[in-house]
């Protein structure tokens, strides 16, 4: 035990140690607090949106109620659906600055919906979140770089190499002990801020313990680099310029290029034509018959098949109809455009089997639910609750039933 | 300890080659308890691998090497606790007090002394007391040399090996240390130094080896009829230097 | 030969024999010419498949049927931002702006399907381009190359030898600064004939280009000092080294992520549900068309029928849901230019405060003096927006207009059965809509946009070529 405790004296009578120590202990702090409050403000955007709501449909049904007309009601009607951070989303912000966390849809056309961005400053965006992921993905190597680059050869340079190897607990024993006290306090001053923050924020255990374990895989690897790279027995500038190198080469320039291999193999152009083509769909329906689209809409969605035939006149059920044909129509795009992100997205998560930095990145914002994934899951419960709007406004239309200032309360509510 | 019980430091006709290159070649060297040997030779005459032998860094192709008693080649551990050892460039960590260095250094050697014990040690080398809680940062080589030696008065083994342990030391300093090194054999131990400086070794050794070529070729005592003759020795020297420069 | 080049020449021969030196030169170049290539070939795709879009767009615009010119409002049109040469330099926040925009009536709707939506997470890790090579990677080499230049003849008391034999100070610093300088200008090379090969014929862009030049050489000058400054004033070169990677990892790494941070605390942005509500809001209290006892509509009504001298909505000799329509239009986009001059003050002040932390980090200076060149900048895309608002506004309202005066507002309130097809308008019309045609900005106003990075780089390198005068002095004083 003593021998632990002179090595931790050891290290921390050392300058560049301790500063170091001091300064990933300082900035794993800063970004968890930095994460955490962009999460509370996406947090408050998210819980004041029935208030806001509340007001917008409040007006809408004083319009409607005049002619409680449902096709009206859903017309003019936004409905807001959000996709609330993960207890865990503080520390790996992942995509949420750039994809939106909250979107009104109404029950109309949804392709031409559900891509839309919410506001965000791009040049923000740009080069990314400082939150704890990027202290520990770009930032902690660095630390272990500057802790571990000269373990044996700084001790070589000095000459106490031979005074230590000929004690009888100086030889691989203490570079092991060495090893061991620095990845602990490396691992500390990182986990013991994030465990911190993540009881906080009300993390599971289990995805507590997973990350922490994480934190001290992901530094394993970059001390065994050092170590990999101290065998060679070069000079500690040497070491140190060689880690440096090996972390632009294994954080920066392998994921970048990856991201352009892997764009240029799963090539996604079909967004702007799904919207294109849905568009192109859905105003043909004024050029045709308008039994046409019932009839097509009907084969879909015999529920409704029953409903009273058109007359003259405009009628709702017609419009929502050939929106809904017109989502229908594309959906064969729909699901290649997705099949696309998602091969995208698990051609860089098997990146992430080799390349511990996009592994690790991959993992906690898979975690924190922050992802591509998360995203593609978000747009499928928008998809659901989208049906239930349909379903809700449909029930009124097609029998042509009145759509009073009370029956906006009987509206879906997303989540419920 | 008696003369009945084997010396600490045994060598009999050991070899020891890195490929093709014999750079012992037989060497045999008793250093008996309470005695000190000094051993002379010009570079590459085989010092620094015997040295390298007994703290078990390399192991021989055949011979013995026995420290206390353990294989150094087979147990390197258990040797180590036997032996205190001071390199030629004695670095200790600079950002440690001397005190706290001894502390360290004891607790590599698997040693725990009082704080009184220890500034005791660095009492009797010589360390005036208001170094003895300054950093190492600016101590002189002398100053090193003493807490180092220090830590090897402290850690009582039957063996104590120097490696050019006066080489940029002055004058007075390197009578300072003798007088040390002395100390520490009339305890008891077993001292080997291997050195160029004739000078110190005639003053403190009890026998002196003429190493050439990875052997022995010559062994000279302190008493008896064979007593040192620095200036024949120095011509002894010079000639076994010439030689093997040639 | 002057003592000065002797020492170039001797620094730059150790750096020849550095294996590793030589390897790392070379990957550099390796890598600037694959983002030269790579970034050059998706500009090139991006560009044409936005123009291909455009081109079916506008072709479906055109090829619509005989159509009631509301229908047109809400069929609206689709345009696509075009992509210019420089951005295959620096593509700036293009993928993370929506590429594709569909223009309608009282709507204003996002740019969607930009790349970052449409990526693996890879894409946060930063983009290969010949602009990141020069930013990130560049800097690196050359503190891989010079960190030791000043601090190893220190370290090892060479110093003194050169000084003994008649070199001066200056003279040792001078030959060490042409010989990383060299290395620099041969790092950025590549990367510069690449930007010109893409760019192509310089043109309008002459000046923009030059700036981005210029910009680029004075950052990597940049880095040779400070490389010099740090490496003669520590002791060893190990010191020099971690100092050096700890300048970079904070200026090249830490601060421009920190820095939004920062930002998007200071001025939060409304989001989009705030902004729609608020619209809905104030549109509601300047005028409901849908409320027939709405005073701002009562007044519209009134002035109108004055303006004609006639009694009702029906004997005018336009048809009144047109100009309702033109009306209605002209309140919400007054609505929606408030509020996105609001929201693109907010991100001015952002990007300002970002640019703030610039004078701590000359690669913030540098990213936002190229992507200004560039135009590929926040102001490029808002350029971009505020150019599609002007023509969704002018489509919409050439529609409306066209419901005023080619409809009839018996037609137009008619529900018989023949209705339907009295109601429409001839299809050639629609191929007399102009066109979106986006203007890009000139030479010198990208120039203009890009002058404050420029100036806070040149600042850079004053200060820091100062510092290294006052550090000279003092080399070879102790060891």
């Amino acid at each position: 035990m003593t021998l632990w405790k002179h090595e931790l004296r050891l290290l921390l009578r050392g300058r560049l140690s301790t500063v170091a120590l001091a300064l990933l202990a300082v900035l794993s702090v800063a970004a968890l607090a930095a994460g955490m409050a962009e999460v509370s403000r996406q947090r408050a955007a998210i819980a004041a949106i029935p208030a806001a709501q509340a007001e917008d449909i409040a007006a809408v049904a004083d319009y409607v109620d005049r002619t409680k007309d449902a096709g009206s009601a859903a017309y003019y009607s936004f409905h807001p659906t959000w996709d609330a951070p993960s207890p865990l989303a503080f520390a790996a912000l992942g995509m949420r600055d750039v994809s939106p966390y909250i979107l009104r849809v109404r029950a109309l056309g949804l392709e031409a919906q559900i891509y839309d961005g919410d506001t965000f400053n791009p040049e923000l965006a740009l080069p990314g979140r400082f939150d704890f992921a990027f202290v520990l993905v770009f930032l902690a190597p660095l630390f272990v770089i500057a802790l571990f680059h000269d373990q044996v050869s700084g001790e070589r340079e000095a000459g106490r190499l031979r005074t230590l190897t000929a004690l009888p607990r100086g030889g691989s024993g203490l570079m092991r002990r060495r090893t061991l006290v620095r990845l602990a306090l490396l691992w500390a001053v990182l986990a013991v801020p994030f465990t911190f923050a993540a009881i906080v924020s009300g993390v599971g255990i289990g995805a507590i313990l997973l990350i922490l374990a994480v934190i001290a895989a992901y530094l394993s690897f970059w001390i065994g680099l050092a170590a990999l790279i101290g065998r060679l027995r070069w000079s500690s500038v040497a070491n140190a310029a060689t880690l440096a190198a090996c972390w632009l080469v294994l954080v920066l320039i392998v994921p970048t290029l990856a991201h352009v291999a892997i764009n240029r193999a799963v090539p996604v152009d079909q967004g702007a034509e799904i919207a294109l083509a849905q568009r192109e769909r859905v105003n043909h329906a004024w050029d045709i018959p308008r039994e046409e689209t019932m009839r097509r809409f009907y084969a879909n969605h015999p529920r409704w098949a029953a409903s009273a035939p058109l007359g003259p006149e405009f009628h709702y059920k017609w419009y929502l109809a050939f929106h809904q044909n017109g989502d229908e129509s594309v959906a064969g795009q729909v699901r290649a455009y997705r099949a696309g992100l998602e091969r995208r997205d698990a051609a860089a998560r098997a990146l992430g089997w080799v390349l511990p930095s996009v592994g690790v990145q991959a993992l906690l914002t898979r975690l924190a639910a922050t992802d591509l994934t998360a995203q593609l899951a978000y747009q499928d419960r928008i998809r659901d609750f989208h049906r239930r709007l349909r379903d809700f406004y449909y029930a009124y239309l097609f029998n042509d039933r009145p759509f009073g200032k009370e029956d906006f309360a009987r509206a879906p509510v997303f989540g419920r | 300890m008696t003369k009945d019980t084997p010396a600490p430091i045994l060598i009999d006709n050991l070899v020891l080659a890195y490929g093709q290159h014999r750079v012992l070649d037989g060497l045999s060297l008793q250093v008996p308890a309470g005695s000190i040997t000094a051993l002379l030779g010009g570079n590459g005459a085989g010092k620094s691998t015997t040295l390298a032998a007994l703290l078990g860094f390399v192991r021989a192709q055949s011979g013995t090497v026995l420290v206390a008693g353990v294989d150094p080649g087979m147990d390197p551990d258990a040797a180590r606790r036997r032996i205190a050892y001071l390199p030629e460039n004695v670095a200790l960590y600079e950002h440690l007090t001397a005190a706290e260095n001894a502390d360290y250094l004891l607790a590599l050697s698997e040693e725990r002394k009082e704080r009184r014990i220890i500034t005791d040690a660095f009492a009797a080398a010589g360390l005036q007391e208001r170094a003895w809680d300054q950093r190492l940062g600016g101590f002189s080589k002398g100053m090193r040399q003493k807490v180092a030696i220090a830590v090897a008065l402290l850690r009582e083994v039957p063996v104590l090996l120097l490696d050019e342990p006066t080489s940029g030391l002055d004058p007075r300093a390197t009578v300072d240390f003798n007088a040390l090194v002395a100390a520490v054999r009339d305890r008891g131990t077993a001292v080997l130094m291997v050195t160029h400086d004739l000078l110190s070794a005639a003053d403190v050794a009890d026998r002196i080896g003429f190493l050439e070529a990875g052997r022995i070729v010559e062994e000279v005592a302190a008493s008896g009829p064979e007593r040192f003759d620095v200036r024949a020795l120095h011509a002894r020297f010079a000639v076994a230097a010439e030689r093997l420069a040639a | 030969m002057s003592a000065t080049r002797l020492i170039a020449r001797d620094e730059l021969r150790l750096m020849v024999r550095n294996r590793v030196a030589v390897i790392a030169f070379t990957l550099l170049v390796l890598l600037t010419l694959v983002a030269v290539l790579s970034s050059w070939a998706h500009q090139r795709g991006n560009a044409e498949l936005r123009a291909r879009h455009q081109h079916v767009a506008e072709h479906a615009f055109d090829a619509q049927p005989d159509r009631h010119p509301h229908r047109v409002v809400h069929y609206g049109h689709f345009i696509f931002r075009p992509l210019g040469r420089l951005a295959a330099f620096d593509p700036g926040v293009d993928a993370f702006t929506g590429s594709s925009m569909f223009l309608e009536g009282h709507r204003q709707n996002t740019a969607n399907f930009g790349d970052v939506r449409q990526s693996s997470l890879l894409v946060r890790f930063g983009q290969l381009t010949p602009a990141f090579v020069l930013q990130v990677v560049a800097p690196l080499l050359l503190i891989f190359l010079g960190y030791g230049a000043l601090a190893r003849e220190t370290e090892r008391g060479t110093m003194r030898l050169l000084m003994l034999q008649g070199a001066s100070r200056g003279q040792v610093v001078r030959g060490k600064l042409l010989a990383l300088g060299g290395v620099a200008l041969l790092a950025g090379l590549p990367a510069m004939i690449g930007f010109v090969a893409i760019a192509g014929q310089p043109g309008a862009l002459a000046l923009p280009m030059a700036i981005i030049a210029i910009g680029y050489a004075a950052y990597l000058a940049l880095w040779v000092v400070l490389i010099l400054l740090v490496s003669a004033s520590v002791r060893r070169s190990r010191d020099a080294l971690l100092a050096l990677v700890a300048l970079w990892a904070v200026a090249v790494v830490l601060l421009p992520r920190v820095a939004p941070d920062l930002a998007s605390a200071a001025v939060p942005l409304q989001n989009r549900l705030q902004t729609d509500v608020a619209i809905a809001r104030d549109l509601r209290r300047m005028g409901d068309s849908h409320n027939p006892d709405d005073p701002h509509f009562a007044a519209f009504k009134q002035s109108v029928l004055k303006r004609y001298g006639v009694k009702q909505v029906e004997d005018l000799p336009v048809n009144y849901k047109g100009l309702l329509a033109l009306e209605g239009e002209r309140l919400t986009s007054e609505l929606f230019d408030r509020y996105a001059g609001k929201s693109y003050a907010a991100q001015d002040r952002q990007n300002a405060l970002v640019e703030g932390v610039g004078v701590l980090s000359p690669a913030i200076a540098l990213r936002s003096l190229s992507m200004a060149a560039a135009g590929t900048d926040f102001a490029g895309h808002r350029r971009f927006l505020e150019q599609a608002e002007a023509y969704r506004y002018a489509l919409v309202q050439r529609l409306n207009r066209m419901q005023a005066e080619a409809v009839s507002y018996s037609d137009d309130t008619a529900t018989d059965a023949d209705a339907d097809r009295r109601k429409r308008v001839a299809a050639d019309n629609w191929g007399q809509m102009p066109d979106f045609t986006y203007r890009a900005p000139s030479g010198a106003a990208l120039a203009a946009g890009a002058l404050p990075g420029l100036v806070i780089v040149l600042g850079w390198l004053a200060v820091a070529g100062l510092l290294l005068v006052r550090a000279s002095r003092r080399l070879g004083e102790r060891r």
